[in-house]
């Protein structure tokens, strides 16, 4: 029907016709697939929810004489620096550590100078959106001393445009559908999706379901290594799998996964993303961890895509898992569909349960809309994925310890 | 009418029963929402008043004889727009459902007058974006 090659043609023309992912599915239900795949060139997807897998690499230029640093913290956060001398991978989820990183009035003055209250939990989540945010971050490196790198230590403060390099590398990503967590046990739950209250209290699903990005394209069709999208107002790139990629999970007829499936491993340019985008955010209780807006484009390139697209909420279903269990696989209440969990409420065992969300819909819709208007003005043109992602991952636990009781 | 006011009682004052003398004498409903009250110490209640406009004043008028410290200005919830996703985690917490999302543009509502100051939502909340007034 159509290629990228020439949707990047009527793109640098201005002449593109570009679709949020909503706008779309309301059409599909007006005009059908074959009108609708004739009219678009391209639907935009957005999500916005916290992703704990993701992470900064700094180079922060050396200082004379030169470092090669073993140890350090940004803000007090650990970053890891076993690379060569000034390079530095600052995680997401790594909570404010000072142990071995100096007196306990730095603490304080540290604390003072982010004006946040001490009760407040920091992670590198908030370094990274600090950092974004074109804020000062103080740095603490502890060096080993060599031939190469004389220097034992170094104390400084780093904003985005003191450093090199600084891009986000995120492990896993977008995950491909997600979990519905409650809480059956007898007392309240601290979870990453937040407080679980007991005997069912409330329920949290974390993904925007049919605006979120690859529950539109179940089958990594037109999304591959090499596609560009937005990442944090700023353009990235899928970089590979993600980490726990489980292609295989069981799916419904219209190819969308009952569970958590695909994920994708991203790479973008943080020097150019936008602070609205990228927040650094807290769980009571579990950690911190950083909320990213992400929007991905998807080619027209035939009818198909337009028939995955316009999945709907009423469409996808995502299993409701008991946190009250503290085991790797959780007994589960059955499968919800979005447009239940959307409406607020849900019943389970008879009984109904309050249902938040932890994706934010409103700011997913923005992300879309804003890679609608990037797309229109010819700003952003899409890219021929160079591989295409696997699709045939087993998803491996770590079970060699202990007794091999094969339960089914 | 409805007033919402904080009571502080002094310590004589929390055998007294106010809350039926309220209702007895003055024809005025106390919606408890907030209490904390323990035997010879200074209790504190938070109260929606309603009532006759006049008979809600001599309530109060005689709240005051009473020694009763009334203050307008109870806690309050406060939301800071720029810091809010409206993620929406909030709303499963809130037991009166003060915090809710639009259910067509997703955003995050806060009806106050629904709020009964819990302040499950201020731990709750991921971005830091809810605090009390005071």
């Amino acid at each position: 029907m159509r290629t990228i090659d020439e949707i990047n043609e009527k793109i640098q023309a201005k002449r593109a016709v570009v679709w949020t992912v909503e706008e779309l599915k309301a059409n599909v239900v007006e005009m059908g697939v074959k009108k609708v795949a004739q009219m678009v060139d391209v639907v935009t997807t957005g999500t916005f929810e916290p992703m704990e897998s993701s992470g900064a690499i700094l180079n922060l230029g050396q200082p004379d004489p030169p470092i090669k640093i073993r140890q350090c913290w940004l803000d007090g956060v650990a970053a890891y620096a076993g690379f060569g001398a000034v390079d530095l991978y600052l995680g997401a989820s790594q909570s404010a550590d000072y142990s071995g990183s100096g007196e306990v009035s730095d603490l304080e003055e540290l604390r003072e100078m982010r004006s946040r209250s001490p009760q407040q939990e920091l992670g590198g989540g908030h370094v990274i959106a600090d950092l974004i945010a074109g804020k000062p971050v103080k740095l603490r490196a502890i060096g080993q001393v060599t031939d190469c790198y004389p220097r034992a230590s170094i104390e400084t403060t780093i904003t985005r445009d003191t450093i090199n390099q600084f891009y986000l590398y995120n492990p896993r990503n977008l995950y491909q559908n997600f979990i519905v967590g409650v809480n059956g046990g007898d007392r309240p739950l601290f979870t990453y999706l937040g407080p679980l209250q007991p005997q069912l209290g409330n329920a949290v699903f974390s993904n925007p379901g049919a605006l979120s990005p690859l529950l539109n394209d179940p089958d990594l069709q037109v999304v591959g290594i090499g596609s560009r999208i937005f990442l944090g107002g700023g353009i990235g790139y899928v970089a590979w799998e993600g980490t726990q990629h489980f292609p295989l999970q069981k799916r419904l007829p219209n190819r969308t996964p009952i569970g958590p499936a695909a994920t994708l491993a991203l790479i973008g340019d943080a020097k150019q993303m936008d602070a609205r985008w990228v927040r650094g955010c807290y769980f009571k209780s579990y950690g911190p961890s950083l909320m990213l807006g992400i929007g991905v484009p998807l080619p027209v390139l035939n009818e198909t895509v337009v028939e995955r697209c316009a999945v709907r909420d009423e469409d996808l279903v995502a299993p409701v898992v008991d946190f009250a269990i503290p085991r790797r696989v959780r007994p589960n209440f059955g499968l919800v569909s979005y447009a239940q969990l959307k409406s607020g409420q849900i019943t389970i065992d008879g009984k109904r349960v309050r249902v938040a969300p932890l994706a934010s819909i409103f700011l997913a819709r923005q992300v879309a809309e804003t890679l609608k208007q990037w797309i229109e003005q010819g700003e952003f043109t899409l890219t021929q994925p160079v591989a295409s992602l696997p699709s045939d991952r087993p998803f491996l636990a770590q079970d060699r310890w202990g007794a091999q009781i094969n339960l089914e | 009418m409805k007033k919402r006011v904080t009571l502080t009682f002094p310590k004589r004052t929390v055998h007294m029963p106010v809350t039926y003398r309220l209702a007895k004498d003055f024809n005025v409903a106390a919606n408890i929402i907030r209490a904390e009250v323990a035997p010879n110490q200074v209790g504190t209640l938070v109260v929606e008043l309603s009532g006759d406009i006049d008979q809600l004043d001599a309530a109060l008028e005689w709240l005051r004889v009473q020694e009763i410290d009334i203050s307008a200005t109870s806690r309050e919830i406060m939301i800071d727009e720029d810091a809010c996703v409206h993620c929406g985690l909030c709303t499963g917490v809130c037991p009166t459902e003060a915090l809710s999302l639009n259910r067509d543009t997703f955003q995050l509502v806060f009806t106050r007058s629904r709020c009964i100051v819990c302040e499950q939502c201020i731990p709750t909340c991921p971005v830091q974006a809810i605090a009390t007034n005071i």
